[in-house]
């Protein structure tokens, strides 16, 4: 992609690509969500990253439970930065005690890849494998 | 000892086929649960791959996806009739 000998400093410089989802803690008022949420952003920003795209699952329901509560307030975001933010930014995080747990994961290619797939809407169908599978009882 | 090989019991061994590789999915994502769903039993414990027949691939690829989905709470890591 880059030229050899100066692709060492710009990998130092380039920002990534990252994908952020966390939970914020459902005892907070509907009205204080927004308002986390933008607390995030601004940290991201802060740190020298561009939020590319943030999108609000809303309050869910837990498949277990998690710190005595059954729901959560998922948040799934995308942006860009270098990589010495995302270790203050997950401090900062890992602080709060409105956010619950939150997962950074970095972008590759193939996931980038499958991002505009999604995008498009044009993801391949994955079929069920065993049919016994289907039932649905953790509901 | 059954010798005739078209003998009734001597059933020929399905193939089984690595339904993300037909798909041609090149990532697994975490937040399709529903998919995810499809490699676990009833327990809510990831299927092995001589059941599912996933390639070594994708199957690594799987429970990394699996083990993200039930961090966030989006998977059970046990069923809950079973706690």
């Amino acid at each position: 992609m880059t030229v050899f000998q100066t692709e060492n400093i710009q990998s130092k410089l380039m920002n990534s690509y990252y994908e952020l989802t966390y939970i914020i803690s459902p005892v907070l008022e509907d009205e204080q969500y927004p308002a986390v949420i933008q607390r995030i952003n601004d940290l991201i920003t802060s740190k020298g990253g561009t939020v590319e795209e943030v999108e609000e699952w809303g309050l869910r329901k837990f498949t277990y439970e998690m710190d005595k509560k059954q729901t959560g307030f998922y948040v799934n975001l995308y942006f860009e930065g270098p990589a010495t933010a995302i270790e203050s930014i997950e401090r900062a995080m890992r602080i709060d005690d409105e956010i619950m747990r939150y997962l950074t994961l970095k972008y590759d290619a193939k996931m980038k890849r499958h991002k505009e797939l999604v995008k498009k809407n044009a993801v391949p169908e994955v079929f069920p494998v065993i049919e016994e599978d289907d039932s649905e009882e953790d509901k | 000892m059954i010798k005739n090989p078209s003998h009734p019991k001597k059933s020929v061994r399905k193939v089984k086929q690595c339904k993300f590789t037909e798909a041609g999915l090149e990532y697994i994502d975490y937040k399709d649960v529903e998919t995810l769903q499809r490699f676990t039993n009833d327990q809510g414990k990831i299927l092995p791959r001589r059941v599912t027949g996933t390639s070594a691939k994708h199957q690594r690829q799987l429970t990394t996806a699996i083990k993200r989905a039930r961090f966030l709470g989006l998977m059970p890591y046990v069923a809950e009739n079973l706690r």
